[in-house]
């Protein structure tokens, strides 16, 4: 059992507070990805996990043991570095084996480890070869061959494909989970890129200035956010956000957009009439509202201003009430700019956001 | 197209052309120079000549000191190719009535004209000429045609005669010698002022020469010189007991600031203080500490562990001198090394650091199994340049000892050309020292680049 469980964690660098208060509990085997922009305290929390620099307050078991104050040889737990941090003087053997070495695992043993760990990652006739002529993909393989060789309960992983080139990366993300997910280590994984978040994590953790935001399965993340920041931090192109006035009458809400209004899903109907003041902000994803070329019912007419094939889709902006919005749309959808389209947004595509706390309303 | 390519690669050489005038005039040119000093005797031989005239053709050459026969002198014009001791005379251009009655106008030797007249500037205007003296002596003196004994004569003067003097020549005396151990040897013209004269010139030596060659003389005498191996022990003495002692302590000096403890930046500047101090002034400061009424006797004569004065720089304490100079250029030089390996031990990046701790390495684990291994290119230039200064080491030495007591290959290089004014044999030491200094140099980097061959096959 590798349960990671991090209470109220703060730290600090001076004045500025990386990681505020943060709780978070990684279920044994769990892959969960932290995911945020640079400087937004991911990597701060995951040396904190790894012990490399302490928290400031707060508390961080694994396994239920204490390790706050443990220094990060103690904790039995392997880290994949962001720049690999392969030690350049020894061989790929000496490398990979050097967390067992240290650790006084008997001879046999290391090198069953280091043989299994090079096989898995496709390095073994590298093994006695030096660091220093190899390429960035191959030390990447040393580097996780050198965490996986450990067997730790815990392995975390600081950006570990982000020095490789945008092929590498693809490659490697595919080669990653699939070794991951026959390894027994509950694992931590920071990045910045949300589609490798969106396609390994088990759970995603969206953090933003040393807070996280959400932390869900990857669909849930993506479809519901939480709040207008991960809305807007998750998907390419990012969630449409549109300002409305809510229109309450006696059994009725609706919100208008411009000239037209839009009717809530039932269900949270009731929050937005509860909201205190009269604004709330309606979301939608590009691929999720429908495009029509006639008027139809709850269509909204919009004027084309761009349009950009990517070859998969069409990806359009449009001008609603003043608003610049983002549609997907499907490659035999022919359409120029200028072009009069109708788009009907789907009420349960819709996600409303209270402009007050930029938090989506959730039904329950 | 290959013009293109050849002016691309023109570039660069001439970029670097003014640092290759630079290399040639400030450091080619002195290192050749002070080679050749060592190793070329500039005046070796003395070429004879078969006319005294250094224009005639040579009729051998022989080495400096050579005893010598003298057979015959003669003066000639001088030559202008510098100094020297000369033997000199002055010729005059006399006229007058001669013998015959008939008006005589020619050269006479300064031997045989007394001056009687001389104007403001001390010019001779007129005089007379010498008697010989004795029964079977010329009564007349000749007159020559050209100021030289050997040329014509145009007239002879009776003794006491009255002459005008119109002009004068200053002339150099030339030698026609043979060497003196070996009569059947050519007999040639040389000179005055490349040879040495006794015996109311009868004999006399080669002084120097003119002609360069090649010679171990000066070498030899370096080894030879009773202080060369003295010199050469204590240099290497001092090196085997600084050097290991330097590194060390540098390493743990560097490792207590890049351990970014607190006040870290504070050591640094501590440590690196003694770098500001000239060499003779840490030697200075030394003697100030071990002199007879210094500090160390002044403390362990308050302590009452010594009941009066201790002398730790005499004769007869060589080893204290020796620690006291080893103690000094540990104090002086280490930061050196310091600051060399603190820049190595700071181009290891945190995240190598990080990872060996992250995977169980303790401190010394990461001291032995990271830090040092990738230190060893530092550690590499630290170790050439501490032993390169350590066989250089002269103004400490100096200091502690006067230079008498305990000697270094440097200070025997200052004392031959200083006291003992033999440029030769000092530049012999200072050739010893850069080979020396080479010689170490290249050990390091071979036996550093060995090692990494070896592990990389």
């Amino acid at each position: 059992m590798a349960e990671i469980r991090l209470e109220q964690v703060t730290k600090r660098f001076g004045d500025k507070v990386a990681v505020h208060d943060t709780s978070l509990t990684i279920a044994d085997r769990e892959f969960l990805v932290l995911l945020g922009p640079s400087g937004c305290g991911k990597t701060t929390l995951l040396r904190a996990i790894a012990g490399l620099g302490m928290a400031d307050s707060g508390r961080i078991t694994i396994g239920g043991r204490d390790v706050t104050y443990l220094p990060p040889g103690q904790r039995q737990i392997s880290m994949v570095f962001q720049s690999y941090a392969i030690f350049p003087h020894m061989t790929v053997r000496d490398n990979i084996g050097f967390g067992l070495q240290m650790n006084k695992v008997d001879k046999a043993e290391i090198s069953r480890r280091v043989g299994s760990a090079a096989e898995l990652l496709h390095i073994e006739d590298l093994l006695d070869r030096r660091p220093s002529a190899m390429s960035g993909g191959q030390r990447q393989r040393v580097a996780v061959a050198r965490a996986l060789a450990m067997e730790a309960k815990v392995l975390l992983m600081d950006e570990p494909l982000s020095n490789l080139d945008a092929l590498l990366r693809l490659e490697m993300r595919a080669e990653l989970k699939r070794l991951l997910a026959d390894v027994d280590a509950t694992t931590v994984y920071v990045t910045h890129d949300q589609i490798e978040a969106l396609s390994m994590g088990d759970r995603v953790a969206v953090m933003r200035d040393g807070e996280i935001q959400q932390c869900d399965a990857p669909n849930t993340v993506y479809e519901s956010p939480s709040n207008r920041f991960v809305g807007s931090f998750i998907g390419n192109p990012p969630m449409n956000f549109l300002d409305g006035a809510i229109l309450r009458s006696d059994d009725d809400v609706v919100v208008a957009v411009g000239h037209h209004e839009f009717s809530p899903a039932s269900g949270v109907r009731p929050l937005i009439r509860d909201l205190s003041g009269n604004r709330v902000t309606l979301g939608i994803r590009a691929e999720n509202m429908e495009t029509l070329t006639a008027p139809g019912p709850d269509t909204v007419p919009v004027r084309v201003d761009v349009v950009e094939p990517l070859g998969a889709q069409n990806l359009l902006t449009v001008q609603v009430a003043g608003h610049r919005l983002k549609v997907s749309t499907h490659p035999t959808l022919r359409v120029a700019a200028d072009d009069e389209l109708h788009i009907r947004f789907p009420a349960d595509q819709i996600r409303w956001i209270d402009p007050a706390t930029d938090k989506v309303l959730h039904t329950r | 197209m290959r013009a293109r390519t050849w002016r691309r690669h023109l570039v660069p050489y001439l970029l670097i052309a003014p640092a290759i005038v630079y290399l040639a005039l400030f450091f080619a040119y002195p290192m050749y120079e002070g080679l050749v000093l060592a190793i070329y005797d500039d005046d070796a031989l003395l070429p004879l000549r078969s006319e005294p005239t250094s224009d005639a053709a040579e009729v051998a050459e022989i080495p400096q000191g050579t005893g010598l026969q003298i057979l015959d002198r003669q003066s000639r014009a001088m030559i202008d190719d510098g100094g020297g001791d000369l033997l000199t005379e002055q010729w005059f251009r006399v006229s007058g009535a001669g013998d015959t009655g008939a008006a005589v106008d020619g050269w006479v030797s300064e031997a045989r004209i007394r001056v009687r007249e001389e104007d403001a500037a001390g010019n001779p205007l007129a005089g007379t000429v010498r008697p010989r003296l004795g029964q079977s002596a010329d009564p007349l003196t000749d007159v020559h045609a050209e100021p030289n004994d050997r040329s014509g004569v145009v007239g002879r003067l009776e003794q006491r005669a009255p002459v005008a003097i119109t002009e004068v020549a200053l002339l150099e005396v030339w030698f026609l010698v043979q060497p003196a151990d070996d009569p059947g040897a050519a007999a040639g013209w040389a000179p005055s002022r490349y040879l040495q004269v006794f015996d109311d010139g009868e004999s006399g030596r080669v002084h120097r020469g003119t002609a360069g060659e090649f010679t171990t003389a000066f070498i030899e005498r370096m080894v030879d010189d009773r202080f060369f191996g003295p010199a050469l022990r204590t240099t290497l003495l001092i090196m085997a007991l600084l050097i290991p002692l330097q590194l060390v302590l540098a390493l743990v000096m560097a490792l207590v600031i890049h351990a970014r403890i607190r006040f870290s930046s504070g050591f640094l500047y501590v440590f690196a203080l003694p770098i500001g101090m000239s060499d003779l002034a840490v030697g200075i400061l030394f003697f100030s500490i071990f002199t007879g009424n210094g500090l160390l006797n002044s403390i362990l004569d308050g302590l009452g562990i010594i009941d009066g004065p201790f002398a730790f720089l005499t004769a007869e304490t060589t080893n204290w001198i020796i620690f006291a100079i080893v103690l000094a250029e540990l104090w002086r030089a280490t930061s050196i090394v310091m600051v060399i390996l603190v820049a190595g031990l700071q181009a290891i990046p945190d995240e190598t650091l990080e990872a060996a701790e992250l995977f169980g390495a303790g401190y010394w684990q990461r001291v032995r199994h990271i830090m040092l291994p990738l230190l060893r290119p530092s550690i590499q230039v630290a170790l050439i340049l501490r032993t390169i200064l350590a066989f250089q080491v002269f103004a400490v030495v100096i200091a502690l000892s006067g230079g008498d007591v305990v000697t270094v290959l440097a200070n025997e290089s200052f004392r031959q050309y200083v006291d003992l004014r033999n440029d030769n044999v000092a530049s012999a030491y200072a050739l010893f020292i850069l080979l020396l200094s080479i010689a170490s140099a290249v050990f390091y980097l071979r036996s550093v680049r060995a090692e990494s061959e070896v592990r990389a096959s």
